[in-house]
């Protein structure tokens, strides 16, 4: 150790750097931070620690002080144009002057926020939440499930004290149409910081009873535009996206059109709008419902009435059919009953000429056979005297012919050319009637008759 | 609730009737059942506008297991 050392009080030191740092840092600087607490005090101080990280690491890190003037003014600026008051976690563009205290040490003075920077910042949350949802192919998810006919049973995220609650039950409930919707409250917050993970509890719950439930609403109202950048939050609009139930929403403001609305199933300005939109649903339905009933009336009547008018048209179509078809075929009738009168009648005089002409040519043909037969006739009876005296004439040459022949046989004739018969008992000799010596036979010639005896007897040999 | 018609399949039925009675698809036999079925499906999506049948208790015990 050294024997001329100069020893400083600690005050000397700290006052020492002090005026060291203020010299050196004597203008105010724009630096851009996270803040990560905001620590406002109730006195109105706020001593806020802001942060850099990288990777989710801090790489820097320093203590900061907002005095309640310039609180009060930059939170007014701020939720003027950013709709949102000073929030933790936010990367902020910070005027900062370096101090440093006696007491209190090194720390940044907070002068100013720019507003404007950090509404930029919000703009790329919201696109980036976007982005994101794009990129899985989520945006239009819910837009994509089918509406039910009749969003009668309807999930409710919302609080019990909002004002937009309130508005849409009444319009529900105070209906003149009496149309009946069932509801179920899930109590969330509906801004700020702590609505995100809110509004994400209670769509869990819903999905554990989503089977009671046709769409879930989630109404806010009442509230002023303020703190409304949670529904651009990633993983609110996520779980609204891929809700398998359409999820409507009623958040009730006039700026920007946040994440979650934009990929809600249906987005509505206010949750009155909503309720109105819910109840035209059911118009939609009731309308048609009421209109059946009335085609269904006049419809029945006209299909009877045309079909009277049909039967009607037929009958006298038949009527008139069946008329001229009996008139035609009476028609016929007579056409061919005079037809077959007059072919009958031809047929009948051909047939009576056929006969005339036959009967004359039967009577010319007797007539003449009679004629022939009768010559003929004639001729034989000329022919039949001359053809009998010349029978008569043969038949008598004939006949004398065989008186000839006759007379050439008698005996008489043949005894007198000297031939004579011998008999014995009156039988000529033959063999048969053989004579023996002694007998007496009878001798006849033409003059005698002369009796023998016989005395010899000699046998002729042939 | 199981074995009633749904408001959704009573709705197009009735829609479905209404077409056909429109572009004349149904005959004078079909009338009478037709319209009394019409006035039936009617009936029902009537009192689907008009009544509820959800019970908060049975949703609640179901968030609790």
């Amino acid at each position: 150790m050294s024997e001329n050392r100069q020893i400083f009080s600690l005050q000397q030191v700290v006052s020492s750097i002090r005026k060291t740092i203020e010299e050196r840092y004597q203008s105010s600087y724009w630096v851009k931070a996270e803040m990560h607490k905001l620590n406002l005090y109730p006195s109105g101080h706020a001593f806020p620690e802001l942060v850099q990280k990288e990777n989710d690491k801090i790489v820097a890190q320093i203590n900061a002080s907002i005095w309640n003037h310039n609180f009060q003014r930059i939170n007014k600026q701020f939720i003027q144009v950013v709709k949102e008051p000073l929030k933790e976690g936010t990367t902020l563009l910070l005027n900062v002057k370096v101090v440093f205290h006696e007491t209190f040490g090194l720390s940044l003075q907070i002068l100013d926020i720019d507003p404007n920077y950090a509404l930029g910042e919000l703009q790329r949350e919201r696109e980036e939440t976007l982005k994101k949802l794009q990129a899985e192919r989520l945006i239009n998810a819910n837009q994509l499930l089918d509406f039910p006919l009749l969003p009668k049973r309807i999930a409710i995220v919302s609080a019990d004290t909002s004002k937009g609650l309130s508005d849409f039950m009444k319009v529900l409930n105070n209906n003149p149409w009496n149309y009946q919707f069932f509801t179920m409250l899930f109590q969330a917050y509906l801004q700020g910081d702590v609505a995100a993970p809110s509004i994400i509890e209670q769509l869990k719950r819903i999905e554990k009873v989503k089977h009671h439930f046709d769409v879930v609403v989630i109404v806010r109202g009442g509230g002023g535009e303020v703190g409304l950048s949670c529904y651009n939050n990633y993983e609110l609009c996520k779980a609204i996206a891929s809700f398998s139930l359409p999820v409507l929403t009623g958040i009730g403001h006039s700026t920007n059109m946040t994440v979650a609305e934009l990929v809600a199933f249906r987005n509505a300005i206010t949750p009155t709008e909503l309720a109105d939109f819910l109840l035209q649903t059911f118009h939609d339905f009731s309308v048609p419902v009421n209109d059946a009933r009335k085609v269904l009336r006049t419809s029945s009547s006209r299909l009877l009435e045309t079909n009277k008018q049909l039967f009607s048209a037929e009958t006298k179509h038949f009527k008139n059919s069946a008329n001229n078809y009996l008139l035609d075929a009476k028609n016929t009738l007579v056409v061919t009953s005079q037809k077959f009168k007059n072919e009958a009648k031809t047929l009948l005089t051909r047939n009576r000429e056929h006969l005339l002409f036959a009967q004359k040519e039967c009577f010319n043909y007797s007539n003449r056979l009679f004629k022939v037969n009768r010559e003929k006739l004639a001729e034989h009876r000329a022919q039949l005297p001359l053809k009998f005296a010349n029978r008569l004439a043969k038949e008598q040459q004939h006949i004398s012919e065989l008186e000839n022949m006759v007379r050439l046989m008698d005996p008489k004739n043949v005894l007198k050319r000297g031939y004579s018969i011998t008999t014995i008992n009156g039988q000529t000799l033959d063999k048969n009637n053989p004579v023996k010596i002694g007998d007496t036979i009878k001798t006849v010639t033409y003059d005698f008759e002369l009796t023998s005896t016989i005395l010899k007897k000699e046998e002729h040999g042939e | 609730m199981a074995n009633e018609i749904t408001y959704t399949v009573a709705f197009e039925e009735l829609q479905q009737i209404v077409r056909d009675m429109e572009d004349g698809e149904i005959t004078v036999d079909e009338l009478a059942i037709k319209v009394k079925r019409a006035a039936e499906l009617i009936k029902v999506c009537k009192n689907k506008l008009t009544s509820t049948e959800e019970d908060v208790n049975l949703i609640l015990k179901e968030l609790e297991n």
